[in-house]
């Protein structure tokens, strides 16, 4: 069976939300249809510090969270050397011309919007990061 | 990943009864952000919407937003995308618009309870 977006490598990817459904169907889509291994945290600050002890091979990080918000969890991302090169996409809900360009700004990767369909979030980030 | 270990996708029909478990378990938080919709709607009909009323009626139609199309309710979410833009302004909502607001959030509320699964 061939799946698109998926590759012969397993991947490492953690997924950094505040929101418990959000982590759970992010699993669910990057487990099951992907095969990949999910690394999961609630918090940013909590997503820094899962980061720099997995080394995941990417990162798909939420906008809105309280605290450390997902900008501001990127940034401490970046100047940390153990994870400045790991690839970030944002995963945001907010649909706005103008919202996307300020994250797009940011240096991330790529932003994924929500909701996302469950069945191609792996061919997404795929490839927004070139795995294919 | 070795060959003994090939990885077999799971078939839609089983992610889809694994979003169905998942939907049982939070509908109960996702009712919840339609209450505080609830509360901010009667709030503006009676002029009271305060600033944190309207920053936590933003949040939750943020969230409703970015969920429920995850579960196959788009229309939910492009109802509640209207309500987060109405409560992202500065000012509260008139009291004008309370009717407009009730409505789209008791439309999402039904979308909720009367979602089917399998």
């Amino acid at each position: 069976m061939i799946v698109e977006g998926s590759d012969d490598l397993s991947r490492k990817i953690l997924i950094i939300d505040d929101e418990d459904d959000i982590r759970e169907v992010c699993s669910l889509s990057l487990e099951t249809v992907a095969g990949w291994e999910v690394i999961k945290a609630s918090s940013g600050a909590q997503g820094v510090a899962r980061a720099a002890e997995q080394r995941p091979d990417a990162i798909l990080l939420d906008v809105m969270m309280p605290g450390m918000d997902g900008p501001a969890t990127f940034r401490e991302l970046r100047k940390n050397p153990a994870t400045a090169a790991i690839p970030v996409l944002l995963l945001t809900a907010k649909v706005q011309g103008t919202d996307q360009r300020r994250f797009a700004d940011l240096g991330v990767e790529a932003v994924l919007f929500k909701p996302f369909d469950p069945l191609t979030l792996p061919s997404q980030i795929s490839r927004a990061l070139g795995w294919n | 990943m070795g060959d003994s270990d090939q990885f077999v996708p799971a078939t839609d029909e089983a992610i889809s009864s694994a979003l169905d478990a998942m939907w049982n378990r939070h509908r109960t938080q996702i009712l919840e952000r339609v209450a505080v919709l609830d509360d901010a709607a009667a709030a503006v009909a009676a002029g009271k919407l305060t600033a944190v009323d309207r920053e936590a009626a933003q949040a939750a139609a943020h969230k409703l937003a970015g969920t429920l199309g995850m579960f196959n309710l788009m229309h939910g979410t492009e109802l509640a995308r209207e309500l987060e833009k109405t409560y992202a302004q500065e000012s509260a909502p008139p009291a004008t618009s309370a009717e407009h607001l009730v409505s789209l959030t008791s439309e999402i509320r039904i979308l909720i309870e009367t979602r089917k699964t399998g």
